[in-house]
């Protein structure tokens, strides 16, 4: 379980401060798909990215299963699955090897690494090219390893940043199949996305942020009840669209 | 297994397969050294071989004044020029090493048998060039003043030694191990060199190329703690350095051994032994170098910036062979604490098959790795920073 409360983070850019996350509270749990939704720009890398300890919050703090993020950071590093927004692999190993040294980072053994890059190949299909050096790969075939090696640890929450972008429709579809097999299997799944459609057809819960901000939240009924919009498409311009408008 | 050795190993595996980097480092690197000191001191030696044992071409003004002196020159390998018409200006803008003006009174004075002006225009400006010449011609005029008059004397009826109250004999000392030429001299700094910044290329790609290949956010999610992924990348990075300096300084020792012992008069021969010890001498300067270059590229927001900071780089192991050169010192203890220049001293010494005494190596590996630790804390420190990764 993932607990976001009252997250602000600022930068200084030309000596002015730009404040990209403005208190952002919210919760994923267990056995259910969150979705982060927002335009480009909102904020949702940035709160991704104190969730997995890469940057310290100004204000608030971050639970993953109980453990504050500032005090125990790299407990809680163990317990994530993260796929940030990059998602570089090493060009001059295999795909296997690019997974395999995640899992070595995670303290895993080579037998317990072998034996989980076999179910992710199986899961993910990644038996073409499993053991082909990475050089060249398509953006699927490098998104796929990337995951993997994010999810070698088996870990029980997950965290994926644009997990779909740059996927054409078969990967999208392969992928949208292997988040639901994580719910089901009880894990805590977190998601950022700024398409609507693919967090409206996977997300049990959508936390809607705006310029820095959570400006709706709900599971899709709740946020079509809120609004009065029968179309969640409709539902999320309308939230977003209302908002802006107020700060324009 | 700890995250540090893990990131190690990977960073070794990766920069192997990596074939431009591993021949730069373990080709390229080994065969240019010896041949950089083989041919600047075969160069060199020929040169001055040739100024202590070719023919001495010397332009003469007023030879009309002094045959016998000239007959004589001429025996002792001298071909007389005509002279230039202005031997100064010739002489000044190197067309002539030197020049020899005969007086106009010589024949007069010498028959008369008072001292005969002879001059020797030269550029004491070129030491390196024109040195040995003129050192050449001074001991010829030299030589031929002592016998003329030691014929003197006797033609007198008194015994020449009355005339030279003092025997001055020469001993050298030097043995074939230290008896160095200049291009030997080279040799420690270009260790250096190789060991401060020869892990260049792995060091900035293993962080500065890491982010912009955005691999190194992912890696920063991962449980291991920045120290250890910092410390695994410096040490692959030392690593990768010492093992590129242990194959120069086998092709070094290969290279020297294959010449004929005979051919040259000093010895270039570094034994089994000595490697081992200069590896010792240049592992706190790769450790060095691996955690500056590691903290630059952490610091530098890009590849390109970060190569931007090499020639300060390299110009920093340079500096103590530069001192060494102005005010060549007797090492004092304190010297061997001060970074490039105690190593410079203590290869100097492996080289030359001098013994270091045990303190000695105490003062400079401990001031060495002691300056390595600091530069990691430094490092360690820029690695925390939020930048680092999520510079976008």
């Amino acid at each position: 379980m993932i607990e976001v409360q009252a997250l602000r983070k600022s930068f200084q850019a030309r000596g002015r401060s730009i404040r990209a996350v403005d208190g952002v509270s919210f919760t994923a749990r267990d056995g259910e798909i969150t979705g982060l939704l927002g335009p480009n720009g909102a904020g949702k890398t940035t709160t991704l990215r104190m969730l997995y300890t890469l940057m310290r919050p100004d204000e608030g703090r971050v639970l993953v299963d109980g453990l504050d993020s500032c005090a125990q950071p790299g407990d809680v590093r163990r317990r994530l699955g993260v796929l940030p927004d990059a998602r570089g692999v090493y060009k001059r190993l295999t795909a296997r090897e690019n997974i395999a040294y995640f899992g070595q980072l995670h303290g895993m053994d080579d037998a317990a690494i072998a034996a989980r890059v076999e179910r992710l190949v199986a899961a993910l299909g990644m038996q073409d090219f499993i053991d082909r050096r990475t050089e060249g790969f398509s953006q699927g075939q490098r998104t796929k390893t990337a995951i993997a090696r994010a999810l070698v640890h088996a870990p029980r929450n997950v965290v994926l940043d644009e997990p779909t972008n740059g996927l054409d429709v078969m990967t999208t579809r392969s992928m949208r199949r292997f988040l639901h097999e994580l719910k089901a299997e009880g894990c805590c799944v977190l998601f950022s996305s700024h398409i609507m459609q693919e967090v409206a057809a996977l997300c049990d819960r959508i936390v809607v942020i705006a310029q820095g901000r959570v400006v709706a939240q709900g599971t899709p009924d709740e946020l079509r009840r809120q609004t009065g919009q029968q179309n969640l498409e409709d539902a999320f311009v309308q939230v977003i669209g209302s908002e802006e408008g107020l700060f324009a | 297994m700890s995250a540090w050795w893990t990131v190690m190993r990977k960073e070794l595996l990766d920069a192997f397969r990596d074939r431009r980097m591993v021949i730069v480092a373990m080709v390229v690197m080994p065969l240019a050294v010896p041949l950089i000191i083989a041919g600047m001191g075969s160069i060199g030696s020929k040169r001055q071989e040739e100024k202590r044992e070719g023919t001495l071409e010397l332009p003469v003004i007023g030879a009309e004044h002094a045959p016998n002196l000239l007959a004589w020159l001429v025996t002792h390998d001298v071909r007389v020029l005509d002279p230039p018409a202005d031997p100064d200006t010739a002489v000044r803008r190197q067309e002539h090493e030197v020049v020899l003006r005969i007086d106009a009174d010589y024949g007069e004075d010498w028959r008369a048998g008072r001292p005969a002006a002879v001059e020797v225009i030269y550029d004491s400006s070129r030491p390196l060039q024109s040195g040995a010449t003129i050192a050449r011609l001074r001991g010829l005029l030299a030589s031929y003043d002592r016998q003329v008059g030691t014929l003197r004397l006797i033609a007198r009826g008194i015994h020449p030694a009355v005339a030279q109250p003092l025997q001055v004999g020469q001993r050298d000392v030097a043995t074939p191990e230290s008896r160095f030429d200049l291009a030997q001299q080279m040799l420690p700094y270009l260790l250096l060199l190789l060991a401060f910044i020869g892990g260049m290329q792995l060091a900035i790609d293993a962080t500065a190329g890491e982010r912009e290949r955005q691999s190194l956010e992912p890696l920063l999610a991962t449980p291991a703690s920045r120290e250890a992924i910092i410390s695994g990348k410096i040490l692959a990075t030392a690593t990768f350095t010492l093992l590129s300096l242990l194959v120069t300084l086998a092709m070094y020792r290969i290279a020297f051994a294959l010449v004929p012992a005979g051919r040259l008069d000093i010895s270039m021969a570094v034994s089994t032994e000595a490697i081992a010890r200069l590896l010792v001498v240049v592992l706190p300067v790769a450790l060095l170098g691996a955690t500056v270059l590691t903290a630059l590229a952490a610091f530098a927001r890009s590849h390109r910036e970060a190569q931007s900071y090499l020639p300060l780089l390299v110009f920093l192991p340079m500096l103590p062979t530069m001192f060494l050169m102005v005010a060549p010192v007797k090492t004092q203890l304190w010297m061997l604490a001060v970074p490039f220049l105690g190593q410079n001293q203590l290869i100097l010494r492996v080289l030359r098959a001098e013994p270091i005494a045990p303190g000695e190596w105490a003062v400079n590996l401990g001031a060495g790795l002691l300056l390595a630790a600091v530069a990691w804390w430094v490092a360690t420190r820029l690695y925390h920073r939020e930048h680092l990764a999520a510079s976008s």
